[in-house]
């Protein structure tokens, strides 16, 4: 019966459950799924992570390459992000060039990089004008069930952190790059930027972390991206039904809470991993 | 709501603009109290006890409670009842399918003409321009077209013979001419005689003696669209001066 | 603080010269909105300025409707087709099928310009009423003209008057506000280029005409939570402007018939 219910009325098969302040999956309205974190799962590269915010699966996995640093800013490297959604993760992407919400993504990952200055790209030049570094930061969706953009920061965050570049010298006679492969650095990370999203329900019921059948009969989407001194990188609402002050404030309170929650996760699982060596 | 209505007729109103239901707070004993029934038009939308207008334009009144938007956009959008200048496009089997310029084309039954048989079947070709009339119209069915009335009769409908010409305006043109007492209609008498089809889907077709005057009448109906009506009528004197 | 004075509003309308000029090329007549002068500051509680802005209706024959909007220098064009035939593979069963393209002045659209036609296509469909036109299309076209700052929500406001002129059904009307916070921590509504370009964060918010609540919102740079709902309040109050010059400027396209 139940599952009729939901392939016939799948809109008020959720709204049944939201009146009782639960969700089909037995979570509250402002309760996240589980969020698993492995880091460093891809041996050959420069940094990696794997992110599972339920059944949404992210890896993200990070090559540095030396470049030419661009005319208009010598001084600084670049970070290259970009998010494939391939038809393997979900029956609604189709194979060939990537589809509005891959550009979308990957055009948010990119603001939200520079908007956080979670790195410094002049921590990434190497030699003025001559040489510096792109970080290509690559996060391929393995199993869409929503909330992606949550899932790609956070394997962002956790691959920069997993990041060890080898370290370059200058042959002064040649004047070409050297590098160390076996003295390797971490990058320094500045902020740590988290990204939690919410849908909203029949123009007033807030979700967080909404699952892609959740996003599909949402009436709007919103993400709130904040930092761990609280300042926001970003209040992303691509439009939708409107939002009060009071509901928005809500979002941002909610958003510093899960801030703090996957700070803690990278950290620990980063220690975990340096102990384990 | 009545009331507030009635203030605003004539005015430019937008979308979102509200207007609410007002009660009163006493109520009378002896007088007998009529509810205030109001007819809603294009434009406008009932929201729970509010009305919302949907579209920019002019509101209109008509005796005695009949309230609508005056907009002027391009595109059609049936109604049942509405008669439209349409192009068959093809024909297959028992129908045709003739486009008038809305988002899916109409079917139009061959069995919809007078005096239309199943031996004896109305001459019309694929591009032939008809004169019809919507017996369906709404938004979950395919529109379908009659060149008949309720009664069986042509009245007026049917395919087009020969010459002429087929043009188009904006649709709150063509309701300026087909209104009652149209101004621009009257002008356009005074200045030529000429046979004029005013489609309620923005096409036109006019036929009067010579090619030369079909174009100016043309040419004149569409320049209607961004002219005051001093202005036309400045415009109408001048052509009648040069023409005649 | 300083209060900035606002001279009043004045109108400028270029009429057509002639009559017979008209009759061969359909010259709107074109509605210039002055209001205050280039750069404005907030001033605590007091009124917000924009760029002087300018809109004109209808001025494309072949789509259905079209409208072009000007900030300061700032210029998009729009055209909307519809609604028409849908394609199979896009057709809902229950309501129309919007879709968005932004042509930059030079160039193919890239990522930044399918994110911003994202933003723009769903504030769209939350004020359209696309359940009135089921299965069948409804495109929108913005092309760039000049960018000089605050082009989103340029992209918004050309968008609004160009559905309002095609008479789709809307349940809203809505309008694009930027505000740029300088390394001052001043609010800066409607920057120019040079002002985005030196800004700390650059918000863009989309307000609804009905209860002035925030559509979208799209963010660069980062802030706190207190300039974020000050940006909020400010684009709340200039939209009341906004909205305003659309009241007029709708006016004086039906002055004709009223």
């Amino acid at each position: 019966m139940a599952a009729g219910f939901k392939t016939a009325e799948p809109l008020e098969y959720h709204r049944s459950f939201l009146k009782e302040n639960c969700r089909p999956d037995g979570r509250e309205l402002s309760e996240f799924r589980t969020t698993t974190l492995n880091i460093g799962s891809i041996s050959t590269a420069d940094g990696s992570a794997l992110v599972k915010v339920g059944n949404t699966t992210i890896i993200c996995g990070i090559k540095a390459e030396l470049a030419n640093p661009t005319v208009e800013a010598p001084g600084k490297g670049y970070i290259v992000p970009n998010v494939d959604l391939p038809p393997l993760c979900s029956s609604r992407f189709r194979p060939g060039p990537p589809g509005e919400q891959a550009q979308a993504a990957s055009q948010f990952i990119a603001d939200v990089i520079e908007s956080s200055e979670v790195i410094q790209t002049e921590d990434l030049c190497i030699d003025r004008g001559k040489l510096c570094w792109v970080l290509y930061c690559d996060m391929m969706c393995l199993d869409y069930d929503g909330n992606v953009l949550d899932a790609c920061i956070v394997a962002l965050l956790a691959a920069l952190k997993n990041t060890q570049l080898p370290e370059i010298t200058i042959n002064k006679e040649t004047c070409s790059p050297e590098l160390n492969l076996e003295k390797r650095h971490g990058l320094h990370i500045h902020k740590h930027p988290v990204a939690t999203s919410f849908c909203i329900f029949d123009d007033s019921i807030l979700i967080v972390d909404p699952t892609s059948e959740e996003e599909s009969l949402a009436t709007a989407e919103l993400t709130v991206v904040t930092d761990e001194e609280d300042r926001l990188c970003s209040l992303h609402k691509p439009g939708g039904s409107s939002l009060t002050g009071e509901k928005l404030q809500e979002c941002i309170n909610r958003a510093t809470v899960r801030q703090r929650e996957i700070h803690k996760l990278i950290d620990k699982v980063i220690y975990s991993v340096k102990t384990a060596q | 709501m009545f009331s507030t209505l009635m203030v605003r007729v004539g005015e430019v109103l937008l979308p979102g603009d509200e207007f609410s239901c007002e009660t009163d707070d006493t109520i009378s004993l002896t007088d007998h109290v009529k509810p205030e029934k109001v007819v809603c038009g294009p434009g406008l939308r009932r929201s729970g006890d509010r009305l919302v207008v949907c579209k920019s334009g002019v509101l209109r009144h008509k005796q005695p409670n009949v309230f609508w938007i005056d907009s002027q956009q391009r595109r059609y959008v049936p109604a049942k009842g509405e008669t439209v200048i349409g192009i068959v496009t093809t024909k297959s089997g028992d129908i045709f399918k003739v486009d008038f310029g809305g988002s899916e084309q109409a079917s139009l039954s061959y069995l919809a003409f007078e005096g239309a048989t199943k031996r004896n079947r109305p001459n019309v070709q694929v591009g032939d321009l008809v004169f019809a009339q919507f017996i369906i119209a709404n938004k979950d069915m395919e529109p379908e077209l009659v060149c008949i009335d309720s009664s069986g009769r042509a009245n007026g409908m049917g395919v087009f013979g020969g010459g002429g010409l087929l043009f188009r305006v904006s649709l709150g043109l063509v309701r300026r001419l087909l209104s009652p007492h149209s101004e621009i209609r009257s002008d356009l008498d005074q200045l030529f005689t000429c046979e004029l089809v005013v489609g309620m889907n923005g096409r036109l077709w006019v036929r009067s003696s010579s090619v030369q005057q079909t174009l100016i009448i043309a040419n004149l109906l569409q320049s209607c669209d961004t002219m005051t009506a001093p202005q036309r009528r400045e415009l109408f004197r001048r052509v009648k001066q040069g023409a005649l | 603080m300083q209060l900035s004075t606002i001279p009043p509003r004045s109108y400028v309308i270029s009429k057509s010269p002639s009559a017979a000029k008209q009759m061969t090329s359909s010259t709107l007549d074109r509605l210039l909105f002055l209001h205050g002068g280039g750069v404005m500051e907030v001033c605590g509680s007091s009124s917000v300025t924009l760029r002087e802005f300018g809109c004109e209706q209808s001025l494309l024959s072949r789509p259905d409707g079209s409208a072009s909007f000007i900030q300061g220098d700032t210029s998009v064009l729009a055209g909307v087709y519809g609604p028409a035939e849908v394609k199979v593979s896009k057709e809902i069963y229950d309501r129309a099928t919007l879709e968005v393209l932004i042509q930059p002045k030079v160039g193919l659209p890239s990522v930044r310009e399918r994110s911003q036609e994202q933003c723009v296509r769903e504030t769209c469909e939350a004020s359209l009423l696309l359940s009135l036109h089921p299965r069948s299309s409804l495109t929108l076209i913005l092309q760039v003209l000049h960018d000089d700052g605050s082009l989103l929500s340029c992209f918004l406001n050309a968008a609004c008057m160009a559905l309002m002129d095609a008479g789709l059904p809307m349940s809203c009307l809505f309008c694009g506000v930027t505000c740029a916070i300088d390394t001052d921590g001043q609010i800066i509504t409607d920057p120019t280029a040079a002002q985005e370009k030196e800004s700390r964060a650059l918000m863009t918010f989309a307000i609804d005409s009905t209860e002035r609540r925030v559509l979208m919102s799209s963010t660069k740079g980062s802030f706190s939570v207190h300039e974020l709902q000050q940006c909020i309040a400010v684009s709340q109050k200039a939209s009341e402007k906004i909205f305003q010059f659309y009241r007029d400027s709708v006016r004086r396209r039906y002055s004709k018939t009223l």
